[in-house]
């Protein structure tokens, strides 16, 4: 008898024990899935990006599917209140990711089987969102735009429980849990950009463009989902894009334009000037692009971004998220051209530095980053092939290019961070502006390959040459190979490399370049000779 | 210390008591056997002579009855495309000898893996050469015509040996007990296979020629050739436009004629320049680039010990080893003297890794820093940097390391640095600060 009091005193006290350490698991009741049924539809896209090893053709078609919610754009472009989103014309929105490169791209809703051809309007690639577009009027009938309000963020589990649609068939759409483990800064290698995202786990169906809700409303969009949980984007910045789109000038998203690394310790904080009553970040290296590029200097320590004081990690206090990157101020907190002032400690002396809030940009990149939509850019001449070094064509060596592409072409990357090859053209600034066309931004121009014809017979091995000059100008462009091969010397052109290419020079005779470059794009059926 | 391990490869004797066998069978060894055929009984040997660049090395075995009943092996000549070979050896160890029977399929010049850097003539055979061939004599008509040692694991029944010509080069270089090394022209040259290049370079028909594009500083050719000459005869080798000459009646690499030549021997050329053409003579140099370009054999790794800071002089065995082949490091290593070579340093400084302590707090999970200054002067070298911080003033505040690689430099308080020296060293249980053989930089 006594033995099962004993028993039942365990057992209550186990259940005690439970209670008080495990988390109270409430989650939502499970939204209505009707309304979704308006607000949100099936896409399917082909996408088919260039062939940048042959930049005159294009390569296989892959498909992808993915959801498009229905939104209207702000009718005040300076309120991000989702109440303004109420003007007529009706879009979907999607991630970039699912529409970049699309030869076709086809919506369709739950209650008409039939797809619907849409088509891009806006795409902002560095953040992964995109705005498409559906031109007959069925489409739209009775469908009805989201609103989209702010996340929750508050600790306790019941508001970091949320649903996302689930799609098992056309016909059948459901919902799925899951939680808001955080709100994360993360890195985006393929624009390298930063952006906010949810850090969502539980879910395990999510695609791309499939909404995030939380209380019913919906707070974010799918970014992508894999084995490690799913990324949204938060609903600010979903509801900035869509302000952003609405505007005649599109930009894309504010982004920072410096790296940082914590403050040094112990007594040689004093040889870069450190206060120790003040925290702060200390600029390792200022990007050529981005907020503060224009202002800061490596060696500044930063001490607060406007009213927001920075901790030594690189903190501030959000009025949303509590302690968070200082990235989500320039993401959700300042739009772009705004004024922001920057306090930085130099040479020992506090600094008030004033700076204007600018986006996410590929100028001042010698090698310009991943670029969807636009056809690669090259020039034929004598079967060489001319291209301009891109993270583009990099990524001919596939995913993991940044280890297995050539070291030489890789090197040029380093440039990307404004750290100058050391040498006499030591410049962070000038070295990224081409001298001879001052228009147009300094690019590594490449010969790329030679394709045989009787001109280039003892040439054809050459690949991935650092072109330096042709016809002793000077290289710095596409534009630059097109100007210089009006220029033969003494009735020939002469290419000149890199030294440490596999060759340092060739020629190819004038008289005989047109004749070769018409038989050329014969025998390959090239269609043009160059795009610029 | 590490474990040590064991290897086996194979030797021959070739005269006066010398083995001959690859330095890559015997480098870096502690203790070095030798058995004779079905014999149970290792015998003591020593290296007398080693060439890395070319992967040759002699042995005397210390006890002379070793010696009893061997015959040495006589050195023949090149041998000819498709002739028979056999090659002799010990291929994964074993205790018999194994006998290989295949005909020589190419002779050309290719990297010798051993140093990694070197190009030589080597001949290629499809007698079954494999690991623990290494060394052995390939023969043929009862005469060693060159040393197994390497073979391409990529294809089958590829393997490689040392022609003769290299071996009698590495004997008599080593005549005065000292090995100075295979010379070289010190050039880089394309071929002009092209004909219309050829009319732009004004080159007489039939010429042949090859085109130097490139005068390596300080090599053999610095002052002697020109780029943009066309070089069209070495010694009596006419060269082709591929930059081949006949060789034993084999088209081989031109530069045949140099290696087989000793350091400080002249070379005649003949090259066409300006429109006409000249005769000039060289003398022949060691190749212009440090040993640091070579894998390293039979050294101990120089380092520099400051702050809890380890320096090392950049080189190919770090460079090649897991994560380290970076770009930045690439540059400095390969591509600077390249494309900018009036940039030539000595050593390329590098911080290898940090040993933490409170002095370098903050910077313990920084590595691969190439150190470009000190206090703003130019770092030369390890020894360099060495000197450098120990004539640094007492007085000194702050040591600053810049690379011209990184915005923000790397900086230690000096006097912390000196006092926490002796206690980093104890806690990571170093013995040495630093190991520099040559203290002049």
């Amino acid at each position: 008898m006594l033995k099962k009091y004993k028993l039942l005193y365990v057992a209550v006290l186990y259940l005690f024990i439970h209670i008080l350490i495990t988390p109270l698991q409430l989650k939502a009741e499970p939204p209505d899935i009707k309304p979704w049924f308006n607000q949100a539809v099936l896409l399917k896209t082909y996408q088919q990006s260039y062939d940048w090893r042959i930049p005159w053709e294009k390569g296989e078609i892959t498909t992808q599917t993915g959801m498009g919610l229905v939104v209207s754009l702000p009718k005040s472009p300076k309120s991000l209140s989702s109440e303004t989103l109420q003007s007529k014309k009706l879009y979907l929105m999607t991630t970039a990711e699912l529409v970049a490169n699309a030869t076709l791209i086809e919506a369709t809703r739950k209650d008409i089987r039939l797809p619907f051809q849409a088509k891009l309007m806006r795409m902002d690639f560095a953040a992964n969102l995109a705005l498409i577009e559906i031109n007959d009027a069925k489409f739209w009938n009775e469908l009805k735009p989201l609103e989209i309000f702010p996340v929750k963020s508050s600790v306790n589990y019941e508001s970091k429980s949320i649903y996302s649609l689930n799609i098992k068939s056309p016909d059948e759409w459901d919902f799925e849990s899951g939680t808001i483990e955080r709100m994360a800064v993360g890195h985006r290698e393929k624009s390298d950009a930063w952006i906010p995202t949810l850090k969502i786990s539980g879910l395990s169906k999510s695609r791309h463009g499939y909404p995030v809700l939380q209380d019913n409303k919906t707070v974010g969009m799918i970014l992508d989902s894999g084995r490690s949980g799913a990324k949204a984007m938060p609903a600010g910045m979903l509801l900035e894009f869509l302000q952003r789109s609405g505007s005649d000038k599109f930009q894309s998203l504010t982004h920072r334009g410096f790296r940082w690394r914590r403050p040094p310790q112990g007594s040689i904080t004093d040889y870069f000037g450190i206060p120790e009553d003040k925290s702060g970040i200390l600029i390792s290296q200022v990007l050529p692009h981005g907020t503060g590029s224009d202002v800061l200097k490596a060696g500044d320590y930063l001490t607060r971004i406007g009213k927001w004081r920075l901790t030594h990690d690189g903190k501030i206090n959000h009025p949303n998220w509590g302690l968070a990157l200082y990235d989500l101020l320039f993401l959700d907190q300042y739009k772009a051209g705004d004024s922001v002032e920057l306090s930085v400690i130099r040479k020992r002396k506090p600094v008030i530095l004033h700076t204007k809030v600018t986006t996410y940009g590929n100028d001042g990149h010698l090698v310009p980053l991943k670029r969807v939509g636009y056809s690669p850019r090259y020039i034929i001449q004598g079967g060489f092939l001319f291209q301009e070094l891109t993270i583009d064509y990099l990524s001919i060596w596939g995913k993991n290019w940044r280890t297995r592409a050539p070291l030489r072409l890789r090197l040029f990357l380093e440039q990307n961070k404004t750290v100058m090859i050391p040498g006499k053209d030591n410049n962070e600034k000038k070295s990224v502006l081409n001298k001879k066309n001052p228009k147009h931004q300094s690019r590594v121009v490449l010969v790329t390959q030679v394709i045989p014809d009787a001109i280039n017979i003892g040439y054809q091995n050459l690949s991935n040459a650092v072109v330096l000059k042709i016809n002793d100008q000077s290289i710095h462009s596409l534009i630059d190979v097109s100007e210089a091969f009006l220029k033969p010397k003494n009735e020939f052109h002469r290419i000149d490399f890199l030294p440490g290419s596999e060759r340092m020079s060739v020629v190819l005779p004038e008289e005989k370049l047109e004749e070769s470059n018409q038989r050329i794009k014969n025998n390959y059926r090239i269609p043009k000779m160059f795009s610029l | 210390m590490k474990p040590t391990t064991k290897d086996q490869g194979s030797g021959f004797l070739i005269h006066e008591g010398f083995i001959l066998t690859n330095a890559h069978v015997v480098s870096d060894s502690r203790m070095l056997l030798v058995n004779k055929l079905s014999s149970p009984n290792p015998f003591l040997a020593d290296v007398v002579a080693i060439a890395h660049d070319s992967d040759l090395a002699l042995l005397k075995v210390r006890d002379p009855d070793f010696y009893k009943n061997l015959t040495p092996l006589e050195l023949g000549g090149v041998p000819e495309l498709q002739s028979r070979v056999r090659a002799y050896g010990y291929p994964v160890g074993g205790h018999e000898l194994s006998r290989t029977e295949g005909v020589v399929s190419r002779i050309e010049f290719g990297t010798y893996i051993h140093p990694g850097i070197d190009s030589h003539l080597l001949i290629q055979t499809d007698s079954a050469i494999n690991p623990g061939n290494s060394g052995g004599p390939v023969t043929q008509s009862g005469q060693a015509i060159g040393v197994a040692f390497q073979s391409n694991l990529s294809l089958n029944d590829v393997g490689y040996f040392i022609p003769v010509p290299l071996i009698k080069r590495f004997l008599v270089d080593i005549k005065d007990g000292i090995y100075d090394g295979v010379p070289e022209i010190g050039i880089e040259t394309s071929s002009l296979i092209n004909q219309h290049h050829r009319k732009y370079l004004g080159l007489p028909e039939n010429s042949g020629g090859i085109l130097v594009e490139r005068i390596v500083p300080f090599s053999s050719a610095e002052g002697v050739l020109q780029s943009g000459d066309v070089l069209t005869k070495i010694e009596d080798l006419h060269i082709d436009a591929a930059g081949m000459a006949n060789y034993v009646e084999q088209q081989v690499a031109f530069y045949i004629e140099a290696e087989n030549r000793q350091i400080g021997d002249s070379l005649k050329l003949q090259v066409w320049r300006n429109g006409n053409f000249e005769n000039l003579t060289l003398k022949l140099k060691a190749p212009p680039f440090g040993e640091e370009m070579r894998n390293s054999y039979d050294k101990r790794p120089e380092y520099l010990i400051f702050g809890g800071l380890v320096f090392i002089a950049l080189n190919r065995n770090y460079i090649h080893s897991p994560g380290n082949l970076l770009p930045p490091l690439a540059y400095e290593h390969w591509y600077r003297e390249v494309e900018r070579p009036n940039t030539r340093r000595q050593q390329v400084v590098i911080l290898t890794h940090v040993l933490p302590a409170s002095v370098n707090s903050g910077y313990t999970n920084l590595h691969n820093f190439i150190v470009s200054s000190l206090n703003h002067e130019p770092v030369n070298s390890l020894a360099h940097l060495d000197q450098m911080l120990k004539k640094m003033p007492r007085e000194t505040v702050h040591v600053v390391f810049e690379s011209k690689w990184r915005s923000l430099p790397l900086v230690l308080n000096f006097t912390e640095s000196l006092e926490q020296h002796n206690l980093i060293l104890k806690r990571y249980g170093i013995e040495e600060s630093s190991y520099i053989v040559n203290k002049n930089h």
